[in-house]
């Protein structure tokens, strides 16, 4: 017998209980019971707990020269629960930065990415620069001392970039130098132009994945289970729920005990001793210090280009040579890579 | 490759990437902390100096930690690259194989610092010392003390004194402020100082015989005469020509700007009765709005600008030494360039100063106009610059005049007066020919030395009490009350005595003063201005 609050539903909504459970509850492969295989959908739930604490700095930010610092101040010493707030959000984007990064290589060396796939690898790499993207310009708006000569430093870099750099510039400072106009442009990137584009990419990223469905993985154990897939609803939103609790929980603790703090004020006259940006960019600005401007900023170019290009470069290798299993060992070199230039820029002093 | 094997490279990647992210962030949030002033720098021992800091880490730890949190430190400026010493300087020594010095002068400082030494060497705190041949050190040195040894009367309980030191006044106090002359102890039984190694231009000592009779310790190190080391008075005189002491006011092993522009930094010496300069600041709305308002100074900053890192209010520094955004922030350390009397001596001097920075007291325009290169005015303007960053000028030439016509009046009605009535005892032979000996020299001591410079430099720095009660009250109490009667009395002593004409010509000079239109209401009495106040004070409060 029909509810009438589930009529009166089904009366302004006409969608069959039937079509409701098959967007719900698809069925996908056993190997998504492993936790590792939930590293897509941690991103997703980091970018909800970003867009959020997001919104409510934004009611305390003031993105003008004059007024950013003392608002972030403010929000740091005197709003309440603005520390905690800051200090979530703040570690939220490490967490998602490192979410996006790890669940990249899992779909690498699970070769996640090969036909017909390509269109979401290149989704994906989209996402991951557009999260080191929200984070760069996020640290800006902090407008302290090293955000205020990080951005300097990076607007500098993308304007060395051959072509297209001196518009890149532009378009990240709003004219030739950091000027009245660079920090509200920074804002209305970070709180608005990047958010939307996010989380555009996220639903392509999602509906890709459900139309082709997600790539099937048989590992030795799944064998011998009955059915080959489980249901999505509620079996790996539990999953997904219960890392998403967790990592509450890990921020909530990161937030109390290593608060984000305040550095000096930004002193566009005085350049500081140490310049760093985020850790995130350590591995960048350690390949800048290794090679001349131009030959880092160009071979940054062609790595970057082969990382979105991959799936036809690997499926090239794969068709025209021996080594089927390339893609492993150079995702192991890249990977170690990362790891060494980001401990080495971290280590050093400048 | 097998999916299990994949899966294992990934859990091995993900886990090292992990690791390594938890590492970095570690470092990360120490970064952070240290710039957000919660943490100390880190610091990277330089190679020259790793010994040093190793040892005086469990010797004197509170040196290297002073030390650790030093821009030297940051910058990589150890321990050896200041006390490091050349083999022909007088106290170079060997210490655990570094041949080391132990008194880093001025001249030390300027192989980095060249420009901040010269302007210091230029300054009047650089001439600090000079007060070892003044009326001040004679109080130290005689009156308050005695011959540099004699005998105890009585034997002192518990200790075994055998004689008592007649300067120890001078070396504790004078020269802790002013500065002393740095000396060793000779193997005669005397001292070796500057005077006796007659350095040269470079700094290295030119009386070879001095140097020769230079005591060391059994290691070669020489040893210091204990009344003239330790110390970090800024006009110290030390052993290789250079005048001064850096640490005077950036206190070493830290030499922290932060405490350099602090008040309380020079309130080591600019306080007390005879020139609380710190007390004053405290008193006026400057040093008010500082208390209230230091969090928010910026004093952390790099360069510390006026207008640029901190507007709320202004120390010592500010006024006196710091850079401010009209003169594009250049700091100078040579504090008399921006001060336009000098309320030091018993009559205060307009700052019209020579080539050598010395006060031009020339009467004879013409004179003047040939000695005088950097006029009081100019000095004035400079000040006025710093004013300028809160107040209209019209604000700061009215305060200039206030302060003028109190230094005037100061001037002409006690601190001229004074000098020729004390002037006229002397040298009509009414006074012995020592100082101190005569109440009357006290009494003229207290007026312009304590309490006639409490009255100037309270007016010079906006304190309303330290001029007026602290200040002329006391002044005035001290002349009409004290020095008039007490020389009245001498004169009419000397009078009684068979001296009639010294007596005639010195009471010529007092009735001359007294009967000058500012002193008539003491000589003639005033009754009309009391009864209006008696009057006032009734209609006000009814008795």
């Amino acid at each position: 017998m029909a509810n009438p609050l589930v009529n009166w539903f089904h009366e302004r909504l006409p969608l069959a209980d039937v079509d409701l459970r098959e967007l719900t509850n698809e069925p996908v492969p056993n190997h998504l019971k492993r936790w590792w295989f939930a590293l897509g959908g941690t991103p997703a739930y980091l970018f909800v707990v970003q867009a959020l604490t997001g919104v409510m700095l934004a009611v305390y930010y003031q993105p003008s020269a004059q007024t950013a610092y003392e608002s972030v101040r403010y929000i740091t010493e005197e709003a309440a629960y603005g520390w905690y707030l800051r200090s979530l959000h703040k570690w939220g984007a490490t967490f998602m930065v490192a979410a996006v990064i790890l669940h990249q290589m899992r779909v690498y060396f699970t070769g996640a990415y090969r036909k017909p796939r390509e269109i979401n690898w290149l989704v994906g790499m989209t996402i991951l620069t557009c999260t080191l993207m929200l984070g760069f310009t996020g640290y800006c708006l902090v407008y302290e001392q090293l955000s205020y000569w990080g951005a300097a430093v990076g607007a500098n870099i993308a304007g060395s970039v051959p072509v297209v750099g001196d518009f890149t510039k532009q378009l990240l400072l709003g004219g030739e130098d950091y000027n009245e106009r660079t920090l509200p442009r920074f804002y209305v990137i970070h709180a608005a132009a990047l958010p939307i584009a996010l989380a555009l990419l996220v639903a392509i990223h999602i509906a890709v994945v459900r139309l082709q469905g997600v790539t099937e993985t048989t590992f030795k154990d799944d064998a011998k289970r009955e059915s080959k897939t489980f249901n999505f609803f509620p079996d790996h939103l539990m999953t997904e729920v219960m890392i998403g609790l967790v990592l509450m929980v890990i921020l909530t603790a990161l937030a109390s005990i290593v608060p984000a703090t305040l550095g000096p004020p930004a002193d566009p006259l005085t350049t500081p001793e140490v310049i760093k940006p985020e850790w995130f960019f350590y591995v960048a600005f350690r390949w800048l210090k290794l090679f001349s401007a131009q030959a880092a900023i160009l071979s940054m170019g062609f790595i970057v280009f082969t990382m979105f290009a991959w799936p036809w470069i690997d499926a090239w290798i794969r068709r025209r040579t021996r080594f089927s299993e390339a893609s492993v060992w150079i995702g192991i070199a890249g990977v170690l890579a990362i790891i060494a230039l980001t401990v080495w820029e971290a280590v050093v002093a400048h | 490759m097998s999916l299990e094997q994949k899966r294992w490279i990934i859990a091995a990647l993900g886990f090292l990437f992990l690791l390594s992210l938890v590492y970095v962030q570690r470092l990360e949030v120490a970064r952070k902390h240290e710039e957000a002033g919660l943490a100390a720098h880190a610091v990277a021992v330089p190679a020259n100096s790793k010994a040093c800091v190793d040892c005086h880490r469990q010797n004197t730890p509170g040196i290297v930690d002073h030390w650790r949190g030093s821009r030297h430190a940051r910058a990589g400026v150890g321990c050896v690259e200041c006390h490091q010493a050349a083999a022909d300087d007088v106290d170079a020594f060997t210490h655990e194989g570094v041949l080391i010095a132990t008194v880093v002068t001025p001249r030390d400082c300027s192989r980095c610092h060249l420009v901040e030494a010269q302007e210091f060497q230029a300054s009047h705190h650089a001439a600090a010392g000079n007060i070892l041949a003044s009326l001040d050190n004679f109080l130290a040195e005689t009156v308050e003390g005695g011959p540099p040894a004699f005998d105890p009367h009585s034997p002192t309980p518990g200790k075994a004194v055998d004689a008592v030191n007649g300067h120890a006044s001078a070396f504790v106090g004078c020269q802790q402020c002013h500065g002393s002359k740095v000396a060793f102890l000779a193997t005669d039984g005397g001292r070796v100082s500057v005077d006796e190694l007659e350095p040269d231009a470079a700094g290295k000592p030119t009386n070879l015989a001095a140097v020769g009779r230079i005591l060391k310790d059994q290691n070669g190190k020489p040893l210091f005469h204990s009344g003239t080391w330790p110390n970090t008075g800024i006009g110290r005189l030390n052993l290789d020509g250079s005048r001064g002491s850096c640490s005077a006011c950036h206190s070493r092993h830290d030499f922290s700007p932060r405490r350099a522009r602090q008040p309380e930094n020079c309130g080591k010496c600019h306080l007390g009765p005879d020139h609380p300069q710190k007390e004053i600041y405290e008193e006026s709305k400057h040093g008010v709005a500082y208390r209230d308002l230091r969090d928010a100074m910026n004093l952390e900053a790099k360069e510390w600008v006026l207008g640029v890192d901190y507007t709320q209010a202004p120390t010592c520094a500010t006024c006196h030494m710091s850079g401010h955004r009209k003169n594009d922030g250049k700091v100078t350390h040579d504090p008399g360039i921006r001060i336009s009397w000098t309320n030091r001596p018993p009559v205060s001097l307009v700052m019209d100063t020579d080539v050598n920075g010395r006060i031009v007291t020339a009467a004879d325009p013409e004179e003047r106009a040939r000695l005088v290169v950097s006029t009081a005015e100019e000095k004035r303007e400079r000040m006025k610059q710093v004013c300028s960053h809160c107040h209209t000028p019209s604000y700061v030439n009215a305060f200039y005049q206030q302060y003028d016509e109190l230094v005037i009046l100061y001037n002409e009605k006690f601190g001229k007066p004074g000098q020729a009535i004390v002037g006229a005892l002397t040298e009509n032979g009414l006074l012995t020919p020592t100082q101190f000996d005569e109440e009357i020299e006290w009494t003229w001591f207290y007026l312009w030395h304590h309490e006639g410079r409490r009255a100037r430099h309270g007016a010079s720095m906006m304190a309303p009490d330290y001029t007026h009660w602290h200040g002329m009250f006391e002044v005035a109490e001290r002349f009409y009350v004290q020095l008039v009667p007490q020389a009245r009395e001498i004169l009419a002593e000397a009078a009684e005595h068979g001296r009639g004409a010294a007596a005639r010509a010195a009471g010529a000079v007092l009735d001359e003063i007294l009967a000058r239109p500012e002193h008539a209401w003491f000589v003639e009495g005033a009754e009309d201005k009391t009864e209006a106040i008696r009057k006032a004070m009734e209609e006000r409060y009814g008795q």
